[in-house]
């Protein structure tokens, strides 16, 4: 074993990020089932280990693990108590998947999310004007609260 | 004839008129803002009016070449793969940001925000060129096109004869830009990325933290080399164009983006030539100046965020002092007037050994102090500070909204835009770059093109759309 | 055993100064190029670029920008270099305006090591590599525009020139008479353009310190949240020791605002020329023209409130598209879509099989943008330095270019210059300078031309080289008058 660590208690595939163990030695957690390994990479070599140290208290947490064999189910960066928090997230939460907008963050209607009714004409052609009144009626009517609302902005 | 006796107000020194007496009076800073009218960028001409540009790119480095001809004012006509579009369409930071649609048969699809700003202005049409009949309409738009700027591995375009070798007899007035990674030579056929450029031109080996302190090469976070080298054409372009106003002759540019990413290494290449001596990283700091360099402080500006960027990353500050009387009072100000006394000249404290010790005792000084602490007691002391700002501090930055360099766009197609870019680079009096729209879906402008420009009637659009050849 | 005969024997810092022999190794020649071209099935269009495009031909062609006189203006920074090397090497005759005492550019070595500095032949005064590598065809005068006669001087040269890059503080100029407020009432059809660092007008402008010290580059990289965004983040590696936000090594800002100063300037002459007849005033920062490139970054907080921070190495938006360590340095690799993504896999698979099961076989990298998300990155490049670790950058080069992926070795920047590549197009050439002796260079990045290729032709300037020339053909100031100027510390 080397770069991942694939646990043998429990089946799952612990993955050791390069940049962060390239050079590394101490105490790695298995995701699923906790079980602590000692490791010691050098240049991204397993020099010692992975040797199971249960009982003891880990250094740092994969950053992801997944389970091939068992229809890829997996821990995502930033599970509590099993994946390191990802601190380059973006945001406090993180998403990996297209996150569907409706407004900007000044509240102004933005084309954002899917699927969006055809609207081109012969051969994919379109014009440079949304319809949004005829297109997304309810986008337009939520856009109307929210100027009522005074959430609006300019910036 | 004039009369040289008659003395007229043009040929006078000084004012002419009152509006032209209140401009020479006015404060410098008000006379830009009124000079540079910041949000009237619309009304005024633009420079290139009346050129035309085929753009057969993808990625960032070659469309960006030509979204910089878009901003001043030229017709540009991006030519895409039917139903696909531009690769870059697909890429998006972590796969959370699109806008839709991409076209009508992928509702589903979006465009990712990896492609801001790098075809704006544009025309969007799809060809499938490499079939026999694309010839035709390829060859008309040529034919009343100025130029052509492609990124196709070498010989693609000569094998769909469509390279200059042919293009020249068709239109002696054009100009063809290739611009990738490598050209001609051993390499040529070598794919390239910005990345590449980075990374195989030597600029990551002088950038980040030496590995003596723990570090890796760093990736400049943008596709820096992309766009930089693709403004580099963008000077080719205007410059040949320059020349064919005298000539009447067009040209072939063959531009290499790794060469581009070597250029801009400063001494580096001089110094291994003539001493063998190679350039190294140097982290935060100046390798010529000092102290002119990034530092740690102890404390966030918003200990209390959720967000980690705000709460863990606001707590670096660029402080600067490598004059004499500017680094005693910095050392002053950290209570280390020692350090002044043992490194007197700048000679002394920009040796390596030297800035070690200079930044360990700011740093020191700072552990117990915030960023705006900081910035804010060095400022007060008269010493150059600043801090290293992040994403939403831009966005809040009353300087780049009063400069029009961050602004909302209502884009045509996609709606509300954070706009950062366009009429950042750059303010011109008289004929100001701008922005009309980012990017349209896949082939929007093909009935624009395909019939009103090149006067292909509607059936054969039609057919010619469902055989996939547009 | 014969003791081994080293080529460079190092036995103090002395023995590190010297020249190396440049190529160490010769370029490949014409005709095992020629067979790279045939191996693609490129071979008369290939002969054709070589042709058409060849470096070596430069000279005997004419420049495109004959006839454009350049002043540039600026001290301390390298943003109107920047932007008068670009004009200078396609043809325009550029003036360096600097103060009797030298643009302190000229001052810069790295860690103040003079004995990389550069001797002028006549006066010996030392020349940083920096400001040599920059000081690209152009000429060297000196003015003291603080003057009276340094000013009036400065405005005659300025009524004959078509563009004029100034980099001072904001206001300096207007304040001494000879900003473009004034200028264009001498010259309308002049050109101005002013280069800083964050602006010359608004709330955040440039400022100069208490002790008149000038604000230079990474204050700009700073101010647009560029280094921010670059670096590694402190999952990877600890805070202190590379984890941080980190700048360019270079100037980066500078280079982007002095090539956006050039576009601009270009396409002012232009219209100039083909309508207006008129000049005008332009204005570019190294902050904004750097936020003008900075991909999407401040557009995504306008989204959804995202505020972007390091990845290190790892591109978030494409997979593969990083460098990770490998045996002997790092190794880029890069291939998006579906075609190239599967190739580079299919090529680490056969040393490595795991690859294939872990990577391959994986539902949730079957689609292209679901790559990008943070766990398939770090599945993706764990796997990909197992491969790495055992395989040096040559190696895997070699390895990869069989599957036509784009990859390359992280290279420095004596490997640069070795680079067969780099040495047969050249990017890196050697020049006999009438001043320094043989320099080697970076060359101009329009030298691939058809017609009106770029041309370097000399490196470098003693100061004031030219005074003698230029005053006297553009202010008929002679060598007696020159000579009086010299002792009032005008020139």
């Amino acid at each position: 074993m080397c770069d991942i660590i694939w646990c043998k208690k429990c089946n799952t595939v612990n993955y050791l990020d390069p940049y962060c163990f390239w050079n590394w030695e101490g105490k790695i957690n298995c995701a699923e089932c906790g079980e602590v390994y000692y490791i010691h990479m050098i240049q991204g070599h397993m020099y010692r280990g992975p040797e199971p140290r249960p009982g003891e208290k880990p250094d740092i947490m994969p950053l992801y693990a997944d389970k091939p064999l068992e229809g890829y189910k997996n821990y995502l960066p930033g599970t509590e108590g099993r994946t390191r928090p990802y601190n380059c997230t973006p945001r406090h939460i993180y998403l990996g998947h297209a996150d569907y907008r409706k407004f900007s963050i000044r509240n102004r209607p933005m084309r954002a999310w899917a699927p969006q009714p055809a609207a081109g004409g012969v051969a994919g052609a379109y014009g440079f004007y949304w319809d949004i009144k005829k297109l997304s009626p309810e986008v337009w009517e939520e856009y109307q609260e929210k100027i009522k609302k005074g959430e609006v902005r300019d910036w | 004839m004039t009369d040289p006796r008659e003395v007229r107000l043009e040929d006078l020194p000084g004012p002419k008129s009152r509006e032209e007496l209140e401009d020479m009076k006015a404060p410098y800073e008000e006379y830009c803002r009124k000079l540079f009218d910041v949000g009237n960028e619309y009304v005024k001409p633009a420079a290139l009016d009346g050129i035309r540009w085929m753009s057969c790119t993808m990625y960032i480095f070659t469309p960006h070449s030509v979204s910089n001809l878009a901003e001043l004012g030229a017709e540009v006509i991006k030519i895409e793969m039917p139903r696909m579009g531009d690769p870059m369409r697909h890429t998006s930071p972590f796969n959370e940001c699109y806008y839709y649609p991409l076209h009508d048969t992928r509702p589903k699809t979006g465009t990712g925000i990896g492609v801001l700003n790098a075809n704006v202005n544009e025309y969007y049409i799809t060809m499938d060129y490499h079939r026999e009949e694309a010839k035709e309409p390829f060859y008309r738009l040529v034919k009343m096109s100025d130029g052509l700027t492609e990124c196709y591995r070498p010989g693609t375009f000569d094998r769909w004869k469509q390279s200059y070798r042919y293009l020249q007899e068709i239109n002696p007035r054009f100009i063809y830009v290739w611009g990738g990674g490598f050209g001609y030579g051993p390499k040529a056929f070598g794919g390239s990325y910005d990345i590449l450029g980075q990374s195989h031109a030597g600029l990551a080996s002088i950038t980040g933290f030496h590995e003596d302190f723990g570090g890796h090469p760093v990736k400049h976070t943008n596709w820096c080399i992309d766009w930089y080298s693709g403004t580099q054409i963008t000077v080719a372009v205007l410059a040949a164009l320059y020349w064919r106003r005298k000539t009447g002759l067009g040209t072939m540019i063959e531009f290499s983006q790794v060469q581009a990413a070597t250029r801009c290494t400063g001494y580096a290449v001089p110094l291994y030539g003539r001493f063998g001596v190679v350039r190294q990283r140097w982290g935060n700091w100046d390798t010529q100046l000092c102290v002119h360099g990034i530092i740690l402080c102890g404390k966030s500006d918003y200990p209390d965020e959720k967000n980690p960027q705000l709460r863990n990353e606001a707590r670096y500050v660029m402080v600067s002092a490598f004059n004499d009387p500017d680094f005693k009072e910095l050392c002053n100000i950290i209570k280390r007037p020692d350090l002044y006394e043992k490194y007197k000249t700048h000679k002394q404290r920009v040796e390596a050994e030297a800035q070690v010790e200079i930044y360990r005792e700011i740093e020191k000084w700072a552990a117990d102090k915030s960023r705006s602490e900081v910035v804010r007691i060095l400022t007060d002391a008269g010493i150059l500070a600043a801090p290293v700002k992040n994403d939403k501090e831009v966005y809040d930055s009353e300087h780049f909204r009063q400069r029009g360099s961050v602004r909302w766009l209502d884009d045509p197609m996609m709606g509300d835009v954070l706009c950062h870019s366009s009429f950042s680079c750059g303010l011109l009096s008289e004929t100001p770059r701008r922005k009309f729209w980012d990017f349209r879906p896949v082939g929007a402008d093909n009935i624009k093109v395909y019939h009103e420009l090149l006067g292909y009637p509607m059936s054969t659009i039609k057919k010619w759309y469902e055989e996939n050849l547009i | 055993m014969a003791r081994e005969v080293k080529e460079v024997e190092i036995k103090s810092r002395a023995d590190t100064l010297k020249q190396r022999p440049w190529p160490a190794s010769p370029p490949p020649s014409r005709e095992e190029v020629a067979k790279v071209y045939a191996r693609r099935k490129a071979e008369e269009f290939g002969a054709w670029c070589e042709d058409n495009l060849w470096f070596h031909k430069r000279f005997d062609k004419p420049e495109a920008l004959q006839g454009v006189r350049v002043l540039e203006v600026g001290q301390w920074r390298l943003g109107n270099m920047f932007a008068g090397s670009l004009l200078a090497e396609l043809g325009a005759e550029v003036i360096k305006v600097e103060p009797p005492e030298g643009d302190p550019v000229r001052k810069y070595t790295p860690f103040g090591r003079e004995e990389y500095m550069l001797k002028d032949p006549e006066t010996g005064e030392p020349c940083g590599l920096e400001f040599i590598h920059e000081m690209r065809n152009k000429y060297s005068v000196t003015l003291n525009l603080e003057t009276p006669e340094g000013r009036k001087l400065y405005k005659g040269l300025a009524a004959r020139a078509d563009i004029i890059f100034e980099e001072y503080p904001p206001g300096y100029m207007d304040e001494l008479g000879i900003g473009y407020r004034q200028l264009s009432k001498i010259n309308p059809r002049l050109i101005y353009c002013w280069i800083g660092v964050l602006g010359q007008w608004g709330p955040e402008k440039d400022r100069v310190s208490k002790f008149g010290q000038w604000m230079l580059d990474p204050f700009a990289q700073a101010a647009c949240s560029f280094i921010h965004n670059t670096g590694y983040p402190d999952d990877f590696l600890p805070r202190g020791s590379g984890g941080d936000p980190t700048r360019s090594g270079v100037w980066l800002c500078d280079y982007v605002a002095g090539e956006q100063a050039a576009v601009n300037a270009l396409a002012a002459l232009y219209y100039r020329d083909e309508k207006s007849g008129r000049g005008q005033f332009i204005e570019v920062t190294g902050a904004e023209a750097m936020l003008d490139i900075l991909d999407f970054d401040i557009s995504w907080y306008g989204f959804n409130e995202s505020i972007k921070a390091r990845t290190g190495a790892w591109d978030p938006n494409l997979n593969q598209y990083a460098w990770n360590p490998c045996k002997d340095g790092y190794m880029m690799i890069g291939g998006q879509t579906d075609r190239l993504w599967y190739r580079i896999g299919m090529c680490i698979e056969r040393d490595l099989p795991q690859f294939g099961r872990l990577i391959h076989e994986d539902p949730l990298l079957k689609e292209m943008a679901a790559r990008n998300a943070l766990q398939a990155l770090t599945k993706t490049y764990t796997l990909t330095a197992m491969w790495l670790r055992e395989t040096n950058r040559v190696e895997a080069e070699e390895k990869l270019m069989e599957y036509e992926i784009a990859a390359g070795p992280l290279l420095y920047i004596d490997e640069t210059c070795e680079f067969p590549h780099f040495k047969y197009r050249p990017w890196i050439y050697s020049i006999e300078d009438e001043h320094y002796g043989t320099l080697l260079y970076a060359t101009a990045t329009t030298s691939f031309q058809q017609r009106t290729p770029a041309r370097v032709k000399w490196l470098g300037r003693p100061l004031g080289k030219d005074n003698g020339e230029i005053f006297i053909k553009y202010l008929g100031v002679g060598q007696r008058m020159q000579e009086v100027l010299k002792e009032k510390g005008v020139i």
